[in-house]
């Protein structure tokens, strides 16, 4: 599936060629590991530290695209079919909602697995078990959630898949790069910090990789994953409240 | 016979601005076939998205099976059945697992629904088709599947937004046949909307024409077609005559005349008593006829009558009604 190559260009591509350790000149290469874990808050690989990332962007681009499929069921009839039905319009709502975050959410794994079997690639620590992945992806399907309600109440507030992509591809790159998507927010300059600091993906990105890079956390880094995990909880809520009010416009009788 | 939908001065006003329907009143008797007859932009699909509940309500009040449309648009809902004018079925999905769909949104169970499928399609004579999927289907076909889709929750009224358009001949016949006996066989009383007059006249028990968002005029076609049709002499007479207008309105049976360039076209109740009166009076005068036709009535004498221009007219100018779709885009 498409969504899935793109996870993998990112992740092997991007991971590959940008990959600072690629600066260490050959004479210092045994220093390259420790190089990397230094800049990157422990992840022996870039590729480590990208994962969680690139899952990230995953999340902001389909559910931001996938609303296309919403504008041309409002184009080509079906949401009459379902205005017309004695069916709550925040079923409506909420079903495209589940969808989006459902097929999202499978890529997510996929990709997750997949960033095993590339070169340099993903490397769990030997601590790493079932509850850390659920901590993980606790983390993606908070994230994921917020991005949902509100990329779902967008299409369906929209007339033409004209109007979403402009909107779309003005939020998108800005979401993704104001964040620690690809790099640690700390060596941001002081303007690009400040946003990328609130930046859901950033707390996003920062829950995941505690996990992925330790495993077992010590009481600071669980208290961080907390904090960030509350972040993108009250992240959810407020996209949630904000995507209700604006859908149950949208889908008002005309 | 009750009424089953009602509206009273109904009327819809797009963006504060654009009036598309204009203070609209009539009723529909329960059991029978009931359309509106107008060109496009003439306000017909805006009024049935009134009716089943996609546009609100601007000015005015409308009730379906007795629930109120804009109080109670969940319980109209459920007593109504929708087929758009779009096609609308899933591409992907088979003849009966759409139906299914549509009986799950409704409200039935999957196993309920399942049982009423085969019978429904075999109504529009789907079975065969009924496990492929839709994107294999002719347009007929998916029309007579949205057709019977609206019916798996056995509403009490059915909407049909131009319910041929697109099709031929034969097809457009055989959805008129099929739409006929559901009417005949379950009671179903039907709302349409259509441009094609010989729809209206073949499929309803009674139409209203509407034109430019107001109802012109309403009745059974047959009724219709008597006060404002009648039959039509159109004499084509060669030049040199003068005009003989006035000679032919004093002949006895001929209710109008009117001339345009040498044809007259003479509108009468009874052609066969007055025709030979009217060919011999016009050879008295020493008048050569180059050309005689003679037309029954029909439905696009009314329209013009009632209207004041044919429906083909108003369909030549259809960048007018373009404009009208594009302005209600913008008023939205």
């Amino acid at each position: 599936m498409p969504g899935l190559a793109t996870a993998v260009f990112y992740l092997a591509l991007f991971g590959s060629s940008f990959n600072p350790a690629n600066l260490i000149p050959s004479n210092a290469s045994q220093y390259a590991s420790s190089v990397i874990s230094n800049i990157f808050g422990g992840a022996p690989t870039y590729i480590t530290y990208l994962t969680a990332g690139v899952i990230c962007i995953i999340l902001v681009f389909n559910m931001a695209f996938g609303g296309i499929d919403l504008v041309l069921d409002r184009q080509l009839g079906y949401l009459s079919t379902l205005l017309t039905a004695p069916i709550p319009r925040a079923a409506i709502y909420l079903s495209g909602v589940a969808q989006n975050l459902v097929k999202v959410l499978l890529l997510a794994v996929l990709t997750f697995v997949v960033a095993f079997f590339i070169p340099n690639g993903l490397r769990l620590p030997a601590s790493f078990g079932v509850i850390d992945f659920l901590g993980v992806f606790g983390a993606f399907i908070l994230l994921g959630l917020g991005l949902s309600f509100i990329f779902t109440a967008l299409a369906l507030s929209v007339r033409s898949i004209d109007s979403l992509v402009a909107i779309v591809n003005f939020l998108t790159l800005p979401i993704m790069f104001m964040s620690n998507a690809f790099f640690p927010s700390s060596s941001f300059p002081t303007w690009l910090m400040g946003i990328a600091n609130v930046n859901p993906v950033t707390k996003a990105n920062e829950a995941a990789r505690l996990l992925i890079v330790n495993g077992t956390l010590t009481s600071a880094q669980l208290s961080t994953y907390g904090l960030d995990m509350a972040y993108l909880g009250g992240f959810a809520t407020a996209l949630g409240i904000l995507g209700y009010l604006a859908a149950s416009r949208a889908l008002r009788p005309e | 016979m009750s009424e089953i939908i009602e509206a009273k001065g109904l009327t819809k006003i797009y963006g504060g601005k654009l009036m598309a329907v204009d203070h609209i009143s009539f009723s529909v008797e329960e059991g029978e076939i009931f359309g509106f007859l107008g060109p496009n932009g003439a306000g017909k699909t805006t009024t049935i998205k009134m009716l089943n509940t996609l546009a609100s309500i601007t000015e005015g009040t409308a009730e379906v099976a007795g629930h109120d449309v804009a109080k109670n648009p969940g319980t109209v809902r459920k007593s109504i059945g929708v087929v758009p004018q779009e096609l609308t079925a899933d591409d992907e999905l088979s003849g009966a697992e759409n139906m299914v769909l549509m009986g799950r949104l409704h409200q039935l169970s999957a196993s309920a629904a399942k049982t009423k499928v085969d019978s429904l399609l075999s109504l529009v004579d789907l079975q065969e088709a009924s496990r492929r999927k839709v994107k294999t289907y002719s347009g007929g076909m998916r029309r007579r599947l949205q057709l019977v889709m609206g019916l798996l929750h056995e509403p009490k009224v059915l909407f049909l937004d131009e319910p041929t358009l697109g099709l031929d001949v034969q097809t457009r016949s055989k959805m008129w046949h099929y739409i006929k006996g559901l009417n005949k066989e379950r009671g179903l009383t039907v709302f349409m909307t259509t441009h094609y007059l010989d729809e209206a006249d073949s499929l309803c028990d009674r139409i209203a024409i509407i034109d430019h968002g107001t109802i012109k005029v309403s009745g059974t076609p047959a009724e219709l077609k008597t006060a404002h049709g009648g039959d039509i002499i159109a004499l084509t007479i060669s030049e040199g005559v003068g005009d003989l207008t006035d000679f032919l309105s004093g002949i006895e049976g001929v209710s109008q005349v009117t001339k345009d360039d040498n044809v007259y076209r003479i509108k009468l109740p009874n052609t066969e008593k007055a025709l030979p009166s009217i060919i011999g009076g016009v050879l008295q005068q020493e008048a050569v006829i180059e050309g005689i036709t003679f037309s029954k009535p029909s439905l696009d004498q009314v329209f013009l009558d009632v209207v004041g221009h044919s429906m083909r007219d108003e369909e030549a100018s259809s960048s007018d009604s373009g404009w009208e779709n594009i302005k209600m885009e913008r008023a939205r």
